[in-house]
């Protein structure tokens, strides 16, 4: 019948197509790895590709494929189709926060001990950390990323080592006083509060358990301090990243706890402010205690349904090898995890505070490595932020119930 | 009367106005300059193409093209051959269940879509129908064929069947009464139930964001949403806005050309002849 | 013959069929199959499946522990405040836009049916809005009123905020809103003319000759005759506001907890957190709320979809 054959067609024809959306191939002998990673400006990651796909000697070719800029994009578009077993995704840049998640779910592979001795070697302990999941390391650390304290030098000699110090000096100032600080409801204020409760000594969670404690308290206690102080910005309910720089580099205040991306923003925009910029350690909880910095980056994570996954993980440590850091640090400014770049003349000149980079990344505060993350960070940034508004009576008993649920995927918050 | 007319006049320069008003919008947009384009201007201060000549240096928006005027092609032919043979039988033909069958369409019009993506999102990731273009032309068809049948049925209510009889009097095969004289009063029907699949299928966002998400099948909608701005701290405003207009020209072309029938389709299925 | 005549009042008798009565209902069967086929997979079929989801712990990211949990997720959800939340905004922004989109599509009925000229125009321009994406119209509404992405509006009227900051609730929801009304009032508009065009011309000429104002012919003559017809409307349109999704996600970026509707939480749930149970118990959740509009419109206000049905 007429009707049955328009349908045969029809049919036929929609499994052509979804034939046609098939996942990468690869020419005869040669494997195509398909990276997927935000466009990075300054094109290190694409000078890495062609540099390790040369190296291979024609086994394998990198094509580089670009993800959004904005983070959160980013994981929706590979999670989704990683948990639909997409055979197209062998390397992927993951954000350091997405390690266990991804390795729980089994979206990545765990790397082989001959492929995984060579990430160790002079890697920083920091980065190293955020690759790993149960003892297992599932990622190669390609890049990192910290906080350090940057004060005005002709406003202050010499800045307090505490956030207690900080804000009574930053408070005592006559004008531009004030501390600026990630307090938005977003990951960067989860950043800070897990920085705090770590310079006490706490943990959020550990083995997959939360860990409630004093710790919690100091940290809150901390937050809702700074917020109610004369050290605070109006905005900082608001404020992130940019907002805190632009902030500093106008000089309207005297300290700023940012990643090192304002140094190079302050030498263009305002020439006069640069001039005082100095930097310290992230400030501690206690007197005596040093602060644990922050922890950012990206690592190289190799996809669990790849087709050539022995050229995927030789592929991804090439991309992170010295010369390819090398060229990441001196042209795109980002931070490397191999130890001894940070003695890279260049790198230097650009970053003078590059050992102080390197010292902060090493003992640095890795973010509770749970799979659950998303929801356990959105848990923590609706209940730290607005700082002003924290409860710090009760404030443990509050966060440890709604971390339990999200570790329970009771994660509806 | 010319009080009467300067009413009118005034009643229908107003509906125009706000009507073509965000397009106007979208436009102006479009071609500011892209260092301009925080001026807060409504009309550009520096004329530029370059937002244009942007979203097509990137193959992101020239795939996502492709792929919904693929996806809405072919979705718009399977639906309108099912509810056209649905229609028929609603139209022409006595049998139990017809009742049945309007009445699970209407239910089915009224579905919310997202409480059949995350079920949908699990079976197509495990028949591997997930970023394909089946994985969309399955859900468009069955969401819009609710509102091709009630379209269509209105429409094949009206036609003169005994024509069809009274053909055959005159001596043409079956193959010919229909043809010749059934097939060109259906075709209006028709052709307008397709106009109103097509854009159903094209201004889809839900389906699209949820069950694509590379450029392999990814619709314009969810592509415009996901733009990246041309570095990390430029926002893609210009590109959006450029990306929307070349996709509402179509439909504004449309809309000119075929507001009879788009008009007639619309109020034909909301009421009984 | 004379045993039916008598018989039928007291005992309703089979049918018999003939020959071309049961080809014809097997015609009829054959011809709508595919199409309820089609139906009966894509929808009835999933949403079996999301209830059977929404009775188990099913979290991608921890994919080996699938286990039973009955009700827990239907608890987790009904006792966040999150959920109640984003109902609250959901019904909100149904009935503020509904209100506004029956208003003035009342009015644009009446301009679209009696325009002495124009007519054409009116109804193209009036369709635009129908026919553009949701997507576009809703990057259209959030541009002009945002000031971090250059808007004009908050210039023109003065604001030193931007109304699309996710601390702005209120402005929020003015920005969705007006982006709903403007996209669906046409839509509205045709289905209210379909009823408008339905009463007796001659009915108004009587009221005229009467005495009756326009205003008095309004609302005693055309909204009770109309009460059909605008019923229906409003069905499909407060079951559409209440699905509402597009706009929403757009205008708020796909996180502010301020302006959240329901279906973009069972999208975060579902799709960002790849939590299948919770996001699948939402999901039932709102088909039976959208079920309950629907059933409170048809029992409880009496719309009549007899028209619909073919009757």
């Amino acid at each position: 019948m007429r009707r049955g054959s328009g349908i045969a067609a029809l049919l036929s024809l929609a499994a052509l197509i979804a034939a046609g959306c098939g996942g990468g191939g690869s020419e005869s002998g040669r494997a195509t790895l398909n990276l997927w990673v935000f466009n990075e400006p300054s094109g290190s990651f694409t000078d890495a590709a062609k540099r390790c796909s040369a190296a291979s000697g024609g086994r394998y070719k990198i094509v580089y494929n670009k993800l959004s800029n904005n983070a959160d994009q980013q994981r929706q578009s590979l999670v989704r189709r990683l948990a639909a077993k997409d055979d197209s995704i062998d390397i992927m840049g993951m954000d350091v926060i997405w390690t266990a998640e991804f390795a729980e779910a089994k979206w990545i592979k765990a790397w082989p001990e001959r492929f995984a001795r060579q990430l160790r070697a002079g890697t920083l302990k920091g980065p190293l950390a955020t690759a790993t999941y149960q003892g297992r390391i599932y990622a190669a650390p390609a890049n990192t990323n910290t906080q350090l304290l940057w004060y005005r030098k002709d406003l202050v000699k010499n800045p307090a080592s505490t956030w207690d110090g900080l804000i009574a000096q930053a408070s005592r100032l006559p004008k531009a006083g004030r501390i600026e600080i990630q307090g938005a409801q977003y990951e960067g204020v989860v950043v800070w509060f897990n920085s705090l409760v770590q310079s006490a000594g706490g943990t959020i969670v550990a083995n997959n358990k939360v860990t409630p404690g004093p710790a919690w308290s100091k940290a809150a206690q901390v937050m809702h301090q700074l917020a109610t102080s004369k050290a605070a910005d109006p905005s900082l309910s608001v404020i992130k990243e940019d907002q805190a720089r632009l902030a500093f580099e106008q000089g309207n205040a005297a300290f700023e706890l940012n990643y090192p991306f304002i140094y190079p923003s302050a030498k263009e925009g305002n020439p006069k402010i640069f001039k005082e910029i100095g930097w310290k350690p992230y400030p501690g909880v206690e007197e005596g205690k040093p602060g644990k910095a922050p922890i950012g980056g990206i690592n190289w994570g190799v996809g669990a349904y790849t087709k050539h996954p022995n050229e995927a993980f030789e592929a991804a440590a090439c991309l992170r090898n010295e010369p390819n850091q090398r060229e990441a640090a001196a042209a795109g400014g980002l931070p490397p995890t191999l130890a001894k770049i940070y003695d890279d003349p260049k790198f230097k000149k650009d970053y003078p505070f590059a050992d102080l980079i390197r010292e902060s990344v090493d003992k640095g505060a890795v973010r509770p490595p749970t799979p659950a993350y998303a929801d356990v960070s959105l848990a923590i940034a609706k209940t730290v932020s607005p700082p002003s508004s924290i409860k710090v009576n009760g404030f443990v008993g509050d966060l440890s119930g709604k971390l339990n649920d999200a570790l329970d995927s009771k994660g509806l918050i | 009367m010319n009080r009467r007319y300067f009413g009118w006049g005034t009643a229908n320069l107003v509906v125009i106005i706000a009507a073509m008003f965000p397009v106007f919008w979208i436009l102006m947009l479009s071609l500011k300059d892209p260092t301009t384009l925080n001026d807060g201007r409504l009309v550009p201060s520096k004329w530029s193409w370059e937002n244009y000549k942007g979203i097509f240096d990137e193959s992101v928006f020239t795939d996502a093209l492709r792929n919904s005027i693929g996806i809405a092609l072919i979705a718009t032919l399977i639906a309108v051959v099912l509810a056209s043979m649905a229609a028929y039988a609603i139209a022409r033909l006595d049998f139990p269940g017809k009742t049945l069958i309007l009445t699970a369409a209407l239910a089915i019009a009224m579905f919310p879509p997202i409480s059949v993506v995350g079920p949908l999102y699990n079976m197509w990731r495990n028949l591997g129908l997930f970023d394909t273009w089946p994985g969309l032309i399955i859900p468009y068809m069955t969401f819009t064929l609710p509102l091709a049948i009630y379209t269509l049925s209105a429409f094949f209510r009206e036609i003169p069947w005994e024509l069809e009889q009274a053909a055959a009097v005159d001596g043409a095969t079956p193959y010919q009464a229909f043809t010749k004289v059934i097939a060109p009063l259906a075709a209006p029907g028709v052709f307008t139930t397709a106009i109103l699949v097509f854009i159903f299928a094209w201004n889809d966002f839900v389906f699209a964001v949820s069950l694509t998400s590379t450029p392999a099948a990814q619709t314009v909608p969810a592509a415009i949403s996901q733009f990246p701005g041309a570095s990390q701290f430029q926002q893609p405003t210009g590109s959006i806005a450029a990306a929307s207009m070349i996709v509402t020209v179509p439909i504004v072309i449309m809309v000119l050309l075929f507001q009879r029938r788009i008009v007639a389709g619309l109020t034909a299925g909301a009421v009984k002849g | 013959m004379s045993d039916v005549a008598v018989e039928a009042p007291a005992r309703p008798r089979r049918k018999v069929l003939t020959g071309r009565a049961k080809a014809e209902r097997k015609l009829g069967w054959t011809l709508c199959a595919p199409a309820a086929i089609v139906m009966l997979l894509v929808t009835a079929y999933p949403i079996a499946y999301a209830i059977y989801l929404s009775l188990l712990r099913a979290d991608l990211r921890f994919p080996d522990d699938r286990t039973w949990v009955g009700l827990t997720n239907y608890i987790t959800v009904l006792s966040s405040k999150l959920w109640w939340l984003d109902v609250g905004h959901t019904a909100l922004i149904t009935v503020v836009s509904v209100a506004l989109e029956l208003v003035l599509g009342m009015l644009l009925a009446l301009v679209m049916h009696r325009a002495i000229f124009g007519r054409g125009l009116i109804r193209t321009s009036a369709l635009i809005p129908y026919g553009i994406v949701t997507v576009v119209a809703a990057f259209a509404w959030r541009f002009a009123w945002s000031s971090a992405e250059g808007g004009f509006v908050p210039k023109l009227l003065g604001f030193d905020f931007d109304p699309t900051a996710t601390t702005e609730g209120f402005w929020n929801y003015v920005v969705v809103i007006l982006t709903e009304v403007w996209k669906t009032t046409p839509f509205m508009a045709l289905l209210l003319l379909a009823g408008l065009t339905l009463v007796p011309e001659e009915l108004h000429e009587a009221a005229k000759v009467d005495g009756a104002s326009a205003w008095q012919r309004f609302w005693r003559i055309t909204v009770p005759l109309m009460k059909p017809a605008i019923l229906v409307a409003l069905l499909f349109r407060t079951l559409d506001a209440f699905r509402i999704f597009d706009s929403v996600f757009i205008i708020s970026n796909g996180n502010n907890p301020n302006v959240e509707s329901v279906s973009v939480l069972g999208y975060n749930e579902l799709l960002n957190r790849l939590n299948l149970g919770v996001g699948s118990a939402i999901s039932v959740l709102i088909f039976l709320c959208v079920a309950f509009i629907a059933f409170l419109f048809v029992k409880g206000f009496g719309t009549s979809l007899s028209q619909q049905r073919g009757d």
